[in-house]
């Protein structure tokens, strides 16, 4: 009984994760500047990866039979949460370092940084 | 896209092509038994070197001294990068401020994570798979990241200067070489392991010498590529001031 409800949980998670995926896709291609594009693409990195590998980790629960299966449920979960830990960091990065270096497009509708710092 | 790497991916894709082609047309046998050098590691390296796994009892044992001159190669390499790039570290002290509070907490936790990593990887070394190198290289990876994230010029002002870090390396390849060169005090060989070294310490199987290799070329390894990190990260300009006074 909790088997197979892990399982269905799990593929779940690795469909909502695939629809996330498919989400971030098509805002990678149609969103208009760098900025927004960096948010479309941190949807794919984060629910895209770390959804689908929970839902790995909660499938493996799920089969008795499976060989290793705790060692394969582990190894998923660790890695999702060390990438939930990297991939905002890693967007938070790139766009820190391309409003500084000022190398893309910046047309802002409201800019409060640069409203706080000319006060 | 341009020519060039549409030659690229075009000579990439002839070549998959053609290796799983002849993959499937030559269809070589796996072979079917091990050869006669195979069969004696797997059945001698429990016992003439107290080591399960057999890649480190080879690499550190049956040709450790094979080994212990790699790794005086690897010191010279890096010892001469660093005299390439001989620079006084005021260049790098100019920059002290890093990245953002949110990348420094988070580089804190992964730069922890893998640090323990490593170590598991370079002290468990005897007994699975891993050892000293990969050990060391993954302590690298974790200063390489904390390196760009908090600034060279932190690290240095905190005392962390590549001149230390060289002496280190060159303290913990001396170790090594007198753990190599300790069994020739009793008349035995050079790079002796199990007639010379317990094969475990109060019950903690050491492996003999292979577990003392192991953490004295994590040492060298992490402190020497963490050396040569510090040195990249000094800016351009430094150099170009350097190069017209």
């Amino acid at each position: 009984m909790i088997e197979s409800i892990l399982f269905w949980l799990g593929s779940a998670l690795f469909i909502v994760g695939g629809v996330f995926d498919l989400i971030g896709a098509i805002g990678m291609v149609r969103f208009p500047n760098f900025y927004v594009r960096l948010h479309a693409a941190t949807i794919g990195g984060i629910y895209g990866a770390v959804l689908p590998l929970m839902g790995i980790s909660l499938m493996a629960l799920g089969i008795p039979e499976l060989p290793g299966r705790f060692a394969i449920a582990g190894a998923s979960f660790v890695t999702a949460i060390v990438l939930l830990v990297v991939a905002p960091v890693g967007s938070h990065i790139l766009a820190y370092a391309a409003h500084k270096s000022k190398s893309v497009e910046w047309s802002p509708v409201v800019d409060k940084l640069l409203e706080d710092e000319e006060k | 896209m341009s020519r060039r790497i549409l030659v690229l991916m075009l000579l990439f894709s002839a070549t998959l092509i053609v290796s799983f082609t002849a993959t499937i047309i030559l269809n070589p046998a796996t072979p079917s038994e091990l050869k006669e050098l195979a069969k004696y590691y797997v059945l001698n390296t429990i016992n003439e070197t107290a080591s399960p796994e057999a890649v480190t009892a080879i690499v550190w044992d049956y040709r450790g001294l094979d080994t212990i001159y790699e790794t005086l190669v690897l010191y010279l390499a890096i010892v001469g990068g660093l005299a390439i790039f001989k620079m006084s570290e005021e260049a790098l002290l100019k920059t002290r401020i890093g990245l953002t509070l949110l990348t420094k907490t988070s580089t804190k936790i992964i730069a922890l994570l893998i640090t323990s990593i490593a170590a598991a990887i370079a002290f468990h070394g005897h007994l699975s798979p891993g050892g000293g190198f990969p050990g060391g290289s993954a302590v690298a990876v974790a200063s390489m990241i904390i390196i760009p994230v908090f600034a060279a010029g932190t690290l240095i002002e905190k005392g962390i200067s590549s001149t230390k870090l060289v002496a280190i390396r060159g303290a913990a390849l001396t170790a090594l070489g007198l753990v190599a060169l300790l069994p020739v005090v009793r008349g035995l060989e050079i790079v002796t392991n199990q007639k010379f070294y317990p094969a475990s310490i109060l019950g903690l199987p050491i492996s003999g010498s292979l577990s003392l290799y192991n953490l004295l070329e994590s040492l060298a390894v992490a402190s020497g590529f963490t050396a040569v990190a510090l040195y990249l990260s000094i800016p351009e300009e430094a150099y170009k001031g350097g190069s017209s006074a």
